[in-house]
């Protein structure tokens, strides 16, 4: 039995120790296994940080380059923008008395440099030079003298301030966000001449009530929330049309003001709210207010000048582009005026509007419609069509107007057509025809009785004018 | 007088056909893309790159979309002509 159970024993011993060897050896291998996967880990390791540093050299590098362009962009103060146009005119004129004017052959440049400054994210200064010159002629124009003219009519290769302002805005995160414009007014190329440049809209006030540079403050008052409809803008805005400056007697170097024995300043305030067409995208609907007190004879005279009375103007306007997705532009502009003369006259030319001995208030309106179609590739070409009628005594502040002949100040009638070719979406060419046909005399002029066009015989009284005009504009 | 009257019908006859115009604003709010948000050179950028039109899902929409969406952003990219009036907001 003993024999029996010993054997027993050994084998199962026997047994025991094969089996912990197998273990053992399996071990060793898996710790093998294990010490390759570690090694190999490492290695990864070693590529991974290699490559991490690589990566941090790299964002180290594109941060440098980024922090260099963003203190390029920080250093420039003052961002640039160049209008350039060169226009051929050929015109004739004919006047009351039979003789005709032509001129087939004349060439114009205008430039214009536009600088911003972004000083904060509340404040902004917006400047414009211009010159506006004849081809080979240095000859200063005499109307470069009016304030309001300067830059804007064909002179000498002069640089002109035509726009000098400051945009100051505040509560511009509020309810009714506001703004203070301050200095030489956006006042001129205004709605709706862009698009006969091909551009968005380039000023602030209905180009048939004013055309022309002016020094001035406007407060601007956002109503968009107010009234829930986007792009709602109520104005109040004060300009000088006229300031006079005594310039016999210095202080300093300064001359001194007009004293309230000499004439007075011509002031102008308008009151101007600017809307949206509700559903109906770039739109623009502008009705306005103003009113031209102590309105002067002749800015250049300083003998004889006189004060010759006060000028209501109302407006209405509206303009769409591209109505509806269509590649339709319109627009419709509507003017009013109502003259109070006061009893001066100037020279024997008379008063406001009237002759002399004539104290009667005058009214005088205005239309002036049109429209753009743009079609072919891109819309690279536009076909444009204006017209605009003005009445016996319609006048309003366009004497520095957009065109070489004051059209919208027109007695009469007045149409243009163009066709455009869009050479890129800085550049276009421009064909384009203008007929007026005066109706009444003086157009454009405060002073003096309007009479009809069909009475006279006089030889500097222009009865028709025709213009052919060949464009290019670049605007970048 | 009758020039303007046929030149108005002339318009209403233009403004019929067209004024179904596909609006192109709305296919770049649907793939929220911002024209401001790039000059306009960038977006050229865009339009020349396979692989940045399929980043932006510009890659799936036909190629007529793809030339207005790409003339759209262009005109109202962050370097185009913006309005100027006093106190801009």
């Amino acid at each position: 039995m003993y024999k029996y159970i010993t054997m027993f024993f050994l084998a199962t011993l026997l047994n025991a120790t094969d089996s912990r060897d197998l273990i053992i050896e399996k071990l060793l291998k898996e710790v093998e296994l294990l010490k390759t996967s570690v090694s190999e880990l490492k290695e990864n390791q070693i590529i991974v940080q290699s490559k991490q540093k690589e990566d941090e050299q790299y964002v180290d590098e594109l941060y440098d380059f980024a922090e260099n362009t963003e203190t390029r962009t920080l250093e420039d103060k003052l961002k640039f923008g160049v209008t350039f146009k060169t226009s051929i005119d050929n015109f004739s004129k004919e006047y009351t008395d039979g003789h005709k004017v032509t001129n087939s052959n004349m060439w114009s440049n205008k430039l214009m440099l536009n600088m911003n400054a972004d000083v904060t994210s509340d404040m902004k200064i917006y400047t414009r030079l211009s010159m506006f010159k004849y081809w080979g002629s240095g000859t200063k124009h005499l109307y470069s003298n009016y304030d309001n003219m300067q830059g804007r009519v064909p002179s000498d290769s002069s640089l002109y301030v035509e726009r000098a302002y400051l945009d100051w805005f505040f509560n511009k995160n509020s309810y009714i966000p506001m703004a203070i414009t301050v200095g030489r007014q956006p006042s001129s190329d205004g709605p709706s001449h862009q698009f006969k440049d091909n551009t968005s809209r380039k000023a602030t006030y209905s180009a048939l009530l004013y055309d022309g540079a002016a020094d001035g403050i406007v407060f601007t008052l956002d109503a968009s929330k107010l009234i829930s409809n986007k792009s709602s803008f109520f104005r109040f805005g004060y300009a000088k049309g006229f300031g006079y400056t005594e310039n016999s007697t210095t202080v300093g170097n300064a001359y001194i003001g007009a004293s309230d024995n000499d004439i007075k300043d011509t002031n102008v305030y308008g009151l101007f709210f600017d809307t949206t067409i509700p559903n109906i995208k770039n739109s623009l609907i502008q009705l306005s207010y103003s009113k031209i007190d102590n309105i002067i004879a002749n800015q250049l005279d300083i003998e004889e000048n006189v004060n010759i009375g006060d000028v209501d103007m109302y407006g209405a306007m509206v303009e769409v582009r591209n109505l509806k997705n269509s590649n339709i532009d319109l627009f419709l502009h509507y003017g009013h005026v109502e003259t109070n003369p006061n009893t001066q006259t100037y020279k024997n030319y008379g008063g406001l509007l009237n002759a002399v001995g004539d104290n009667s208030s005058k009214s005088g309106d205005a239309i002036w419609l049109g429209t753009r179609y743009g079609f072919g590739d891109k819309q690279r070409y536009k076909f444009g069509f204006e017209y605009n009628h003005g009445s016996k005594n319609w006048v309003s502040l366009t004497q520095g107007s957009y065109d070489l002949y004051n059209k919208l100040s027109t007695r009469g009638n007045a149409y243009e057509t163009y066709m455009m070719y869009v050479i890129n979406r800085y550049a276009n060419l421009r064909l384009g025809y203008i007929q007026i046909d005066y109706d009444y005399s003086n157009s454009g002029w405060f002073i003096g009785e309007s009479k009809s066009i069909n009475n006279m015989t006089e030889i500097d009284e222009l009865k028709k004018l025709k213009s052919i005009y060949f464009k290019l504009n670049v605007n970048y | 007088m009758k020039n303007i009257i046929s030149y108005l019908v002339l318009i209403s006859v233009l403004f019929v056909i067209n004024v179904n115009a596909l609006d192109v604003e709305l296919v770049a709010k649907d793939l929220n893309l911002s024209a401001g948000s790039k000059a306009a050179i960038q977006w050229k950028r865009v339009f020349k790159s396979e692989r940045k039109m399929k980043r932006y899902k510009i890659d799936t929409l036909d190629d007529a979309i793809k030339i207005s969406l790409e003339e759209y952003l262009i005109n109202h990219a962050i370097d185009s002509d913006k309005p100027t009036v006093a106190g801009g907001f």
